[in-house]
């Protein structure tokens, strides 16, 4: 069962993180749709708290991380020139932690819940799921110990570090709420993974993706070598203290706001620096997005990413806080990173990566050509249904319109979401499809050709 | 360092700690949010009691993934009229916090003044007869228990007769000012 060819963990890893892509997904719609209808599946255990914890923890654990977990059993080999450490102990892990996914999505359908945003799992799945986390790093950690090429190119740095930050900021953000002295102490302890879930994980290893993509599909070397280890340190030294400004303007002392605040704007230079450094690596190459779908999603990744870093900061502002936060703009933004962003470049990841592992070409371009302009158009159509949302109900609370008034205002921006959204979703069974296709053609013709050689033999 | 995962890696945990000191260590010693006000008092409920059960069962139905409870100093909170501004002391016995990020009803933080028991029930019953339109889904699948202690629990959502009096003067001199 726990095979030890080569490439099967990162073929492994896409498999599940595609299948739980369309379950994540689908909770995603539910929770949209539930604000249009909702007494649509109302029972005790689809009850919209519910299939939204579910839809968050879901596409970010189980999606986005099984996508980056797999593209990192292809790409740290590769920048290491060694095979992995253990294919078997990639598949295990791979086993395991869709058991625990598993486990903590019915416990969230169940209403065992920790509230904490990004960490909702209760504590005896987290405990299970840091084991988890902590095989596939101990792998892929060995895997840079037995590596051949001595330098480190930049994404290697990005994954490290990643891989390093991500156990120990569950850590931090999943401890047990009864041993800490306060509700909102333990609000800073959950918005510290709350937001760390996104900087040190999310953005750091989807960075790293695209520095390795970006040469390879367009040919053409890194733009700096300099400017990504700006970008790296910058990350890693204010990217850390994010997570007070979930609570600004709110319970918390001035200090530990400006503490929250400051860093939040300052990541300004680390983005620009990193998307400079994309932008610059394309200079030429532009035109090869028509052709190249993996490249075209890669490329409107890093654009996802600008409009998401330009949001970040602003956000951060006392002033522009004050009018969006709690409004459906935040939801909106939320879905830039992992969506917009980091989906998108790990999209690009698997249609690059798949093919070379099984050796043949992705099924259909057409399928490929689908995913991406449903995503695409989806994902605009439904980000700026809730932008807009969320500034007219901002502004409405403020000049104190009725609140239920302010809920009937918002009805044609939800449904805009809502189909934005089934655009989104519909999107992703082109990708699982075509996978899906791929996979079986490969192994068909692999046997084919064993036969061939043995008839001929 | 380039040729070194070894110095990334300490290098990149150096600079975690630093934000774990920053953002989580140092506020423990910070007795703004670490002793509680007198409001904050009225929520360290007895164990098992009504307010208490109903607490658990405000978080299993997942009630904190759309109402909040986090009134602000700005003009978004006072002009929905919120009820007092929020303090770190008020949430000393909240835990887990109930803080949320998102509107999607309204806020809840001091509820218990807004309505009484009756309404309450009947909201969580049938929201669309105490609030048309509302997008708040039936908890009608509750057993009589448990709506009885998640009324509990919403009634008790209230400040202190002293830090409400100190509210509606804050407002009324708002007022005017303007």
């Amino acid at each position: 069962m726990f095979t030890d060819e080569k490439w099967s963990s990162s073929k492994n890893w896409f498999i599940a993180a595609v299948f739980w892509i369309i379950i994540g997904m689908s909770m995603g719609l539910l929770t949209a749709t539930k604000q249009i209808w909702p007494e649509l599946l109302n029972n005790r255990w689809f009850t919209y708290g519910h299939v939204r914890s579910a839809h968050v923890m879901l596409v970010i654990y189980a999606w986005l991380s099984m996508a980056y977990v797999g593209s990192m059993f292809y790409m740290i080999p590769k920048l290491a020139k060694t095979k992995v450490y253990s294919e078997k102990l990639g598949n295990f892990a791979l086993v395991f932690y869709n058991v625990v996914i598993l486990e903590g999505f019915f416990a969230l359908l169940f209403g065992q819940t920790e509230v904490i945003e990004y960490g909702e799992f209760p504590l005896w799945v987290d405990v299970q799921l840091l084991v988890a986390i902590g095989l596939v790093a101990y792998n892929l950690f060995k895997t840079v110990g037995r590596r051949q090429e001595k330098m480190l190119y930049v994404s290697l740095w990005y994954f490290l570090g990643s891989l390093l930050w991500l156990p120990l900021t569950w850590i931090v953000g999943n401890f047990p709420a009864q041993w800490i002295p306060s509700g909102v102490q333990q609000g800073l302890m959950g918005w510290f993974l709350g937001h760390n879930a996104i900087g040190l994980w999310m953005t750091t290893v989807g960075v790293g993706q695209i520095y390795y993509l970006l040469p390879k599909l367009t040919g053409r070397p890194l733009y700096s070598h300099q400017l990504s280890m700006i970008g790296f340190w910058a990350i890693a030294t204010f990217y850390v203290w994010n997570g007070p400004h979930h609570l600004m303007n709110g319970p918390i002392p001035g200090w530990i706001s400006k503490a929250g605040v400051i860093p939040s704007i300052v990541l300004l230079i680390p983005v620009w620096a990193v998307l400079a450094n994309f932008w610059g690596t394309m200079k030429g190459s532009w035109s090869q997005t028509r052709t190249s779908v993996p490249l075209r999603f890669t490329v409107a990744g890093t654009i996802f990413y600008l409009f998401a870093c330009l949001q970040g900061p602003l956000q951060a502002l006392p002033s522009v806080s004050s009018v969006i936060k709690f409004t459906h703009w935040t939801v909106g933004h939320a879905h830039m990173g992992p969506f917009g962003a980091f989906s998108f470049t790990s999209f690009a990841a698997i249609y690059y990566i798949l093919p070379k592992i099984v050796g043949r070409e992705m099924f259909s371009k057409r399928a490929m050509e689908a995913h991406f302009w449903f995503s695409t158009v989806g994902f605009l159509v439904f980000a700026f249904s809730l932008w807009i949302a969320g500034v007219v109900q901002g502004f409405a609370w403020i000049e104190g319109v009725p609140f239920l008034q302010t809920v009937l205002m918002m009805e044609p921006y939800v449904q805009g979401r809502a189909i934005g959204g089934t655009m989104m979703y519909v999107a992703q069974f082109f990708l699982a499809w075509n996978m899906y296709k791929t996979i079986k053609l490969a192994k068909l013709e692999k046997k084919q050709q064993a036969q061939q050689q043995a008839a001929s033999a | 360092m380039e040729r070194k995962p070894s110095a990334v890696l300490i290098v990149a945990l150096i600079l975690w700690t630093f934000g774990v000191a920053g953002t989580v260590i140092l506020p423990l010693f910070d007795q703004e949010i670490n002793s509680a006000t007198a409001s904050g008092e009225l929520r360290n409920y007895p164990e098992d009691s009504a307010e208490a059960r109903g607490r658990e069962i405000y978080i299993q139905n997942g009630c904190q993934t759309c109402h909040t409870q986090f009134v602000r100093a700005l003009p978004a909170d006072t002009n929905q009229n919120l009820g007092p501004v929020t303090k770190g002391g008020d949430y000393k016995y909240d835990l887990p916090h109930l803080l949320g990020s998102n509107r999607t009803g309204p806020d809840l933080m001091w509820v218990g003044l807004k309505y009484n028991e009756d309404w309450q029930r009947q909201h969580l019953i049938d929201p669309q007869s105490t609030s048309p339109g509302t997008i708040m889904p039936s908890f009608d699948y509750l057993s009589n228990q448990e709506l009885d202690d998640l009324v509990a629990y919403l009634m008790s959502l209230k400040p202190t007769e002293e830090r409400l009096e100190e509210y509606k003067k804050e407002m009324s001199e708002a007022k005017n000012h303007n």
